[in-house]
């Protein structure tokens, strides 16, 4: 049995608050760390977003399966939870395919791509910090966000071009 | 993939947030806080001891058991045809009265000849409590005569 799977029937057993906090310590910074790039670094609309997730994922808790890790299951609650706040405009953009960015040197630079992302548009935002920052793949991501794996594709590409153009 | 941290620490307010959100929707439950527990552990002590100090000392007996007997001699006045019932009620609210005190055992009817028409079986602390008690019985008021045996099993 994993970690994730006894911090879980924990907390089932009970719904008891130190059993959640067990849970929400484990879990809550890679949610917040997706959240904050998702909100383009906004950190108020990144809590809301987390605390949304949390009460959507407690709601459907019994419905996790081990079969899948919890902290991905709780990332696409969050995903999930900030398509219905949004209205992304997912038609398919032509752009030529673009290949991963560099990885950051030092803090500079990482402080520059972190902003870089936040400029980005909703659409390449959100595949872009899911795929290139999280590791999802254009499967999941497609289930995910409700697109096709084409769409998923393309935003990522556009997101990388517009990332280069950005970076100095 | 780029490197960039895939974590970031929160606000330490959130997690309060949070929580109170979840209390709040009924999905987690709250624990309590040893000042909760320490003045619920207090009140029962006090709620304790107060019953304790209200409560009348004649329920405490843990004495003897006697035999309440009533007799219906000559002076005795059988209640009026169809009135019976009201006697019987009378009695029985003189029952629950010492069954309030746990003096109260079990009681009858005696079947059979002579005068002994029904008993009470009570506990009381001492002989003379139990004739207390015995004296307080509503029997008399119809003439009858009540007498009190200790009862040794």
């Amino acid at each position: 049995m994993t970690d994730d799977l006894a911090l879980v029937e924990r907390f089932l057993r009970g719904r008891g608050e130190d059993a959640f906090r067990a849970l929400y310590r484990a879990h809550t910074p890679a949610l917040y760390a997706l959240a904050l790039r998702l909100t383009g670094g906004d950190q108020g609309e990144a809590e809301d977003l987390v605390q949304e997730s949390w009460v959507r994922a407690l709601t459907a808790l019994r419905t996790f399966r081990a079969q899948s890790a919890l902290r991905s299951w709780l990332c696409g609650v969050l995903v999930n939870v900030r398509r219905g706040r949004l209205r992304v405009d997912w038609r398919i953009v032509d752009a030529p395919d673009a290949e991963p960015l560099a990885d950051t040197t030092g803090p500079e630079d990482a402080i520059d791509l972190e902003r870089a992302i936040a400029a980005l548009p909703e659409g390449a935002r959100d595949v872009y910090v899911l795929h290139d920052v999280h590791g999802y793949t254009h499967r999941e991501i497609a289930e995910l966000l409700g697109v096709v794996e084409g769409t998923s594709k393309s935003q990522l590409s556009r997101a990388r071009c517009l990332l280069r153009s950005s970076l100095p | 993939m780029t490197d960039l941290p895939r974590e970031a620490q929160p606000d330490l307010a959130l997690e309060e947030r949070v929580v109170s959100a979840l209390v709040a929707a009924g999905l987690v439950r709250r624990r309590l806080a040893w000042r909760v527990w320490v003045a619920a552990a207090a009140a029962v002590i006090v709620l304790a001891f107060g019953l304790r100090t209200l409560r009348p000392t004649h329920s405490l007996t843990r004495g003897n058991t006697y035999a309440v007997l009533l007799y219906e001699d000559s002076v005795y006045r059988p209640a009026p045809a169809g009135h019976g019932s009201e006697r019987v009620a009378v009695l029985s609210r003189w029952a629950d009265s010492l069954r309030t005190f746990g003096e109260f055992e079990s009681a009858g009817r005696l079947i059979g000849p002579g005068p002994l028409g029904g008993l009470f079986m009570i506990r009381a602390a001492d002989d003379a409590a139990a004739a207390r008690i015995a004296a307080s019985c509503p029997f008399h008021q119809w003439g009858g005569r009540v007498e009190v045996k200790r009862f040794e099993p």
